[in-house]
């Protein structure tokens, strides 16, 4: 038997046909609606099914108009629904997978607790369902590998939740501010390239009696841990050598640590308690200089209706470190907020592919798009594009966004993230409050995460160590678009 | 001395109806038992034995089925009881449960001692001093973080007062955090103490008072030499009901701290909720609980044995006063 022979020309001649298509304007949506029948076509014969699900309102209702699109389609949508917070649900799925309950068909939450909620037994492999729709995570970047673990899918994302650069514009265009700055740092006044550019500015423009606070980062003890795993990455750090051994205490975890304490001084004084609702009124106020913030505010700033600032932000990547000659930029996702199935569950089918559906460009342009409920972040590629996306973000927010999504990268993604987080987190805290000496912060850290590595197992949290490799961005520098 | 005169055939009779009568007694107190007895072995005692179970048992929810975890004897109690963080969140509790204890009783006293004689307008004050303990604790933590806001009302009201600007950190300092926890649980809970030694000065008799007025004792006097020691009993009961209560106090400091800044709100119900529930080391959780059990049972015990003491000192003070008998 002989194999049809496919010249390199035919594969050009495909190549610039393929891209004659893709340029016309019916093009993206013909692609979205075959991966939508594709999906209906795998869920046809389940027939008539009410799934039940925890997830906030907030998520859940901008989600609501394309399961009805789903229901009309194939007989499958949502019955009862649970209304907790994101932040509360993996203890609530984690007490299911302690019973081994059916209860619940999906959970809205963050992919971080993939790991722990794999581990536990509860989570429904979907590459079996993605399979069938021939579907896959048509994510921006390596982003789709955040839902991955130890080879298989386990979420389908709803929501990008990375962390963008924010800093004032009319701030940094001021001709009086840039004379002062170029005089004073002896470089231009502009975005901010370098971490310490980036203190550089909140300093420079930091005057509480003007009620503008150099840094809008957070600094609690639940939330500050994530822009210091920012911090640590974009250091070239990664916190566990293949043995498993925490490799905080390193020049990255040092250098991360610093960025996070030197920030006090340009900090509101209130903000070793403050988490976005006290924060978020005051960046979109105006009262912030700078900060590495969750995406979707750029949406609320440049609302005029919501903001006092719409117009007056820049947005970008994170700033960037030199590491060895290599320039690297990273942020972070989290938390990840994505549907997971429920492996117990009768109706896990029927779950499964409401969750490709949701996870479709139609539908995620649907919920990234909506105005008013603008909880889930832009993630897909499609939303890159989507006239209603980029009216809520405008071009340059959106563009960050597709930027920062290309150097995302998870929490610690292990079973035991939610521990690991939090001592890391207590002891940052105690720090930033003076608890606790800011030299001690690391070791600390390292002996207590040791304990959390003998407690689950080296052997086992090394093999995953290979998703969390995975699960990391695959270049430094993000590509311009 | 009266005789009793036997009258045949009527013994049998009157003995039939005592017997009867006992049994009805004790029908009725297990009616009332019964369902307290199922509650307990129904739901409780499953559950005891279940934490006991996991507290001498090292599991984690990541390794597999609980009932296959090792046996692990007393090594999760050791853990625990060589864990500072353990001892510095009990030290926590207790500065905690004692600080808002004194407050909520001292308040609660004052304002059951102003309301006890009747006056005009009474039930209104009563309706307004019992608000607080009828608000959902969420509500409390979610209402106190607008209010105690850096610039927020009260430091607003408190540098009206001063004359000068204050910006008292209520929440964001490891130095006031818990405080604040406290102060919110005065608030909270003080009608609690309010109802309970309202009831105690309801109950008092009215006799000694009177007696000793009608003695030339001054009202101070009367307060103190008097209607205190009665009150002994009561004011006991409201101080462990109340102290017991806080050592378990959880959604107020949860919404308002999570256990910071740092570790300054890092109370027993917080440590033990991190431990099983973002920690989920199950076994470790257990058996912190059962030390926290075994603490406040001691607590109970020595409680119960007060009560029975000031009992007794006020049976003995009344079997002691001319005519009390």
């Amino acid at each position: 038997m002989s194999k049809p022979r496919i010249s390199r020309r035919d594969v050009l001649k495909g190549g610039v046909g393929l891209a004659a298509l893709s340029a016309l304007p019916y093009a993206p949506k013909a692609f979205a609606q075959a991966e939508n029948d594709r999906i209906v076509a795998a869920a046809k014969g389940i027939g008539k099914t009410d799934v039940t699900g925890m997830i906030w309102s907030n998520y859940f209702i901008p989600m609501q108009p394309s399961m009805e699109d789903f229901r009309k389609l194939t007989g499958i949508g949502t019955g009862n629904i649970l209304d907790i917070s994101v932040f509360d649900i993996p203890q609530r799925a984690m007490a299911e997978a302690l019973s081994r309950s059916p209860q619940f068909d999906f959970f809205h939450l963050d992919a971080g607790m993939i790991p722990s909620l794999a581990s536990a037994g509860l989570l429904e492999p979907l590459d079996p369902y993605m399979e069938k729709a021939n579907f896959k995570i048509n994510a921006v970047g390596d982003y789709a590998n955040l839902f991955v673990y130890e080879g298989k899918t386990y979420a389908i994302p709803t929501d990008g939740n990375i962390h963008a650069e924010y800093v004032r514009k009319d701030l940094l265009e001021d001709p009086d501010a840039q004379k002062r700055y170029a005089d004073k740092y002896g470089k231009p006044l502009k975005f901010p390239e370098t971490w310490d550019d980036d203190f550089n500015i909140m300093q420079f423009f930091h005057n509480p009696e003007k009620g503008i606070w150099g840094s809008g980062n957070l600094r609690n003890r639940a939330n500050g841990v994530t822009w210091y795993l920012m911090y640590f990455y974009a250091h070239g750090g990664f916190p566990f050598a293949d043995d498993m051994k925490p490799t905080l205490n390193t020049a990255a975890g040092n250098r991360a640590l610093e960025i996070y304490l030197r920030e006090k001084a340009v900090a509101h004084p209130e903000s070793p308690g403050w988490g976005t609702p006290q924060m978020i009124p005051r960046i979109a106020g105006g009262h912030v200089v700078a900060c590495q913030y969750w995406d979707g505010i750029i949406k609320l700033n440049e609302n005029p209706k919501k903001s006092k600032t719409a117009g007056k932000w820049l947005y970008g990547t994170p700033p960037s470190a030199n590491v060895g000659g290599k320039t690297i930029v990273r942020t972070i996702s989290s938390p990840i907020a994505a549907i997971h199935i429920n492996r117990y569950s009768p109706r896990k089918e029927a779950a499964a592919y409401l969750a490709l559906w949701w996870g479709t460009a139609k539908s995620a342009n649907q919920y990234v798009g909506d105005s008013v409920n603008v909880f889930h972040d832009a993630w897909n590629k499609a939303n890159m594009t989507s006239p209603a996306v980029m009216a809520a973000y405008t071009p340059a927010g959106l563009k960050a966004v597709e930027e920062c999504l290309q150097v995302a990268c998870p929490p610690i993604y292990l079973t035991g993230y939610l521990e690991f987080q939090d001592q890391l987190g207590k002891a940052l805290s105690e720090a930033y409050v003076g608890q606790r000496k800011a030299s001690e912060v690391l070791p600390n850290v390292e002996n207590e995460w040791n304990k959390i590595v003998k407690r689950i197992g080296t052997k086992k949290l090394e093999e995953e160590l290979k998703s969390y490799k995975a699960a990391m961005p695959t270049i430094n520098v993000p590509k311009m678009s | 001395m009266s005789s009793v005169v036997a009258v045949p055939g009527s013994i049998a009779p009157a003995a039939t109806r005592e017997v009867s009568r006992a049994r009805g007694v004790k029908r009725f107190k297990w009616a009332l038992l019964t369902p307290l007895i199922a509650l307990f072995l129904g739901i409780l005692l499953p559950v005891l034995l279940l934490q006991l179970y996991f507290s001498f048992h090292q599991w984690s929810i990541y390794l597999g089925s609980w009932w296959d975890a090792d046996w692990v004897g007393l090594d999760v109690f050791k853990d625990v009881l060589t864990d500072p963080r353990f001892g510095w969140s009990i030290v926590r509790s207790l500065a905690f449960a004692l600080g808002s204890t004194v407050g909520c009783f001292l308040l609660g006293f004052g304002l059951a001692y102003l309301m006890h004689k009747p006056f005009r307008g009474q039930a209104i004050y009563y309706i307004l001093f019992i608000i607080p303990m009828l608000t959902v604790p969420i509500v409390v933590a979610y209402t106190a973080e607008m209010l105690l806001y850096d610039v927020g009302p009260i430091n607003d009201i408190i540098s009206r007062v001063a004359g000068a600007e204050y910006k008292v950190p209520w929440l964001t300092n490891p130095h006031t955090a818990l405080l604040t926890a406290a102060l919110l649980e005065i608030w909270n809970w003080t009608p609690f103490s309010f109802i309970i030694m309202l009831a105690g000065f309801s109950s008092l008799p009215k006799e000694p008072i009177e007696a000793a007025r009608i003695l030339g004792a001054s009202s101070w006097r009367i307060f103190w030499e008097v209607q205190l020691p009665l009150l002994r009993p009561v004011i006991l009961l409201a101080l462990i009901l109340r102290f017991l209560e806080a050592m378990a106090e959880f959604p107020k400091i949860w919404a308002l701290f999570q256990g910071g800044p740092g570790s300054a709100t890092e109370t027993i119900p917080v440590y033990i909720y991190l431990t099983t529930w973002q920690y989920f080391e199950v076994s470790k959780g257990a058996a912190m609980s059962y030390l926290v059990m075994m603490l406040m049972i001691a607590i109970v015990l020595l409680s119960i044995r007060l009560l029975r003491r000031e009992k007794h000192a006020i049976d003995a003070m009344t079997t002691a006063a001319p005519g009390g008998e």
